[in-house]
């Protein structure tokens, strides 16, 4: 260990080589590098954990760099996990940094977080949201959780006894994952950079005193911080009644849950479709377009081939006889265009064929503004 | 009698109130069914209800004074 790198923690009072050595024998899985990612990594390779383990499969996005501060304008298109790895690297080469550049999945994520002390919870969607708690549930490792909405955020730890010997998760607070629509997400309702960069801070400090043992980790408590308001509001978190929820017994019927994120999962007769699927369903006669965006939003598209119908005044659609056979919908991400797709399956069923652009305008900017 | 409302993210744009006179009203069920007639849109929305800074899962008494926060998930990263 080079003890200058470390010196001003070691001179901490309660923390020293003591802790310092915790910090080297530990080893931390952080999900997720993006807005709450970042920093959370930066600081967990900064302070010295023995092993990082980061698992993404997202590449760089121009809109990712307001608050994914690890990343340049220059690695744009490159894979999270490599400029990550790379840059980690720099800032401390006494950390080993073990990269997954692939989604968490129910079929690879028991084997991941396995081989981990302490769980980092820095996704941006539910589906992953309750898989990782699951999981985390499953294998009784400590999960650090936190999210972020506009100019707020929310902190807990899960999984870890308190003095009383209570755990609980994240399925105490919400036991269903909400509908698809039904919370809107940072690409939909924006999020202000600097936010998660707090709040993933403070999820790098919860790990650094777990593995330490110094100070209070905030076990059975969910934190919720208003940067507008500078404030902070703690909430006692209880086990929910039995039965509440299910959560799987083993690895078998772990592998047989429901996430969400299975194609199964979306009602039949609504179609996620890629960009060269939807050029062949507008060559079919009968075929409408439909941009849920709101009308401020950008890429503005040809109004004319795209009939406009903002997801704030959805009734509008839903009052609309469509007589076109074939509807697809798009918006900026693909979340808003499945969510009009499933109210359009609901009042038409099976009579239509329904289908939303998956990755939407963003996943397909070149042939958008091509 | 009065309480204080905190409430988070999306539902402190639809629950625009921070005091609230609950004259006849006497437990947190009896609170929700007022605010889902009020702001009918929270209906559409999870959320959990703390009670004095704890979560609570089953009705519970209110009293004057009672903070209770209305706590949705957030899912950005």
């Amino acid at each position: 260990m080079d003890r200058e790198r470390y010196h001003r923690q070691l001179i901490l009072d309660g923390f020293g080589t003591t802790a310092q050595d915790k910090l080297l024998n530990s080893n931390v899985l952080v999900i997720g590098a993006g807005g709450l990612g970042c920093p959370a990594l930066q600081y967990l390779t900064a302070a010295g954990i023995g092993r990082i383990g980061l698992a993404d499969g997202d590449v760089v996005s121009l809109s990712n760099l307001h608050r994914q501060v690890l990343f340049a304008t220059t690695d744009i298109g490159k894979l999270k996990t490599d400029v990550a790895t790379e840059r980690l690297a720099a800032i401390n080469p006494e950390v080993f940094i073990q990269s997954y550049p692939f989604f968490v999945t129910r079929n690879n994520i028991l084997e991941l977080i396995a081989d981990y002390d302490v769980v980092i919870d820095a996704t941006d969607n539910f589906e992953s949201r309750y898989l990782i708690n699951d999981a985390c549930v499953l294998l009784k490792k400590p999960l650090i959780f936190a999210a972020v909405s506009g100019y707020e955020g929310q902190l807990a730890i899960f999984n870890l006894a308190d003095e009383n010997g209570i755990t609980t998760n994240y399925r105490d607070l919400f036991p269903v994952p909400p509908a698809k629509g039904e919370i809107p997400n940072c690409s939909e309702n924006g999020v202000i950079g600097v936010l998660p960069g707090i709040i993933g801070t403070m999820q790098a400090a919860e790990a650094i005193k777990i593995i330490t043992g110094i100070g209070k980790p905030l076990k059975n408590k969910i934190l919720n911080y208003n940067l507008l308001e500078q404030s902070f509001y703690e909430i006692e978190v209880t086990p929910a009644p039995a039965n509440s929820y299910v959560l799987p017994k083993d690895s078998s019927s772990f592998l047989k849950m429901n996430f969400g994120n299975q194609k199964a999962d979306i009602k039949k007769s609504v179609i996620e479709i890629d960009i060269s699927e939807l050029e062949d369903i507008r060559q079919k006669k009968n075929t409408l377009l439909i941009d849920v965006r709101e009308s401020h939003e950008v890429p503005q598209l040809n109004r004319g081939e795209f009939k406009q119908f903002p997801m704030s005044a959805l009734q509008n659609l839903l009052n609309e006889e469509i007589v076109e056979d074939h509807i697809i919908l798009i918006c900026q991400h693909g979340i808003r265009s499945l969510s009009a797709a499933e109210y359009l399956h609901e009042k038409y069923g099976n009579e239509k064929n329904i289908y939303s652009l998956k990755g939407g305008i963003a996943r397909w900017k070149n042939f958008f503004t091509s | 009698m009065e309480i204080e409302i905190i409430s988070f993210g999306k539902i402190a744009e639809l629950v625009n109130l921070k005091n609230l006179n609950i004259d006849g009203i006497k437990d947190t069920d009896g609170l929700q069914k007022h605010l889902e007639a009020v702001f009918p849109k929270l209906k559409e929305i999870k959320y959990k209800l703390a009670l004095n800074k704890q979560i609570i899962h089953a009705n519970s008494p209110l009293t004057s004074g009672s903070v209770v926060a209305i706590m949705p998930p957030f899912s950005g990263g």
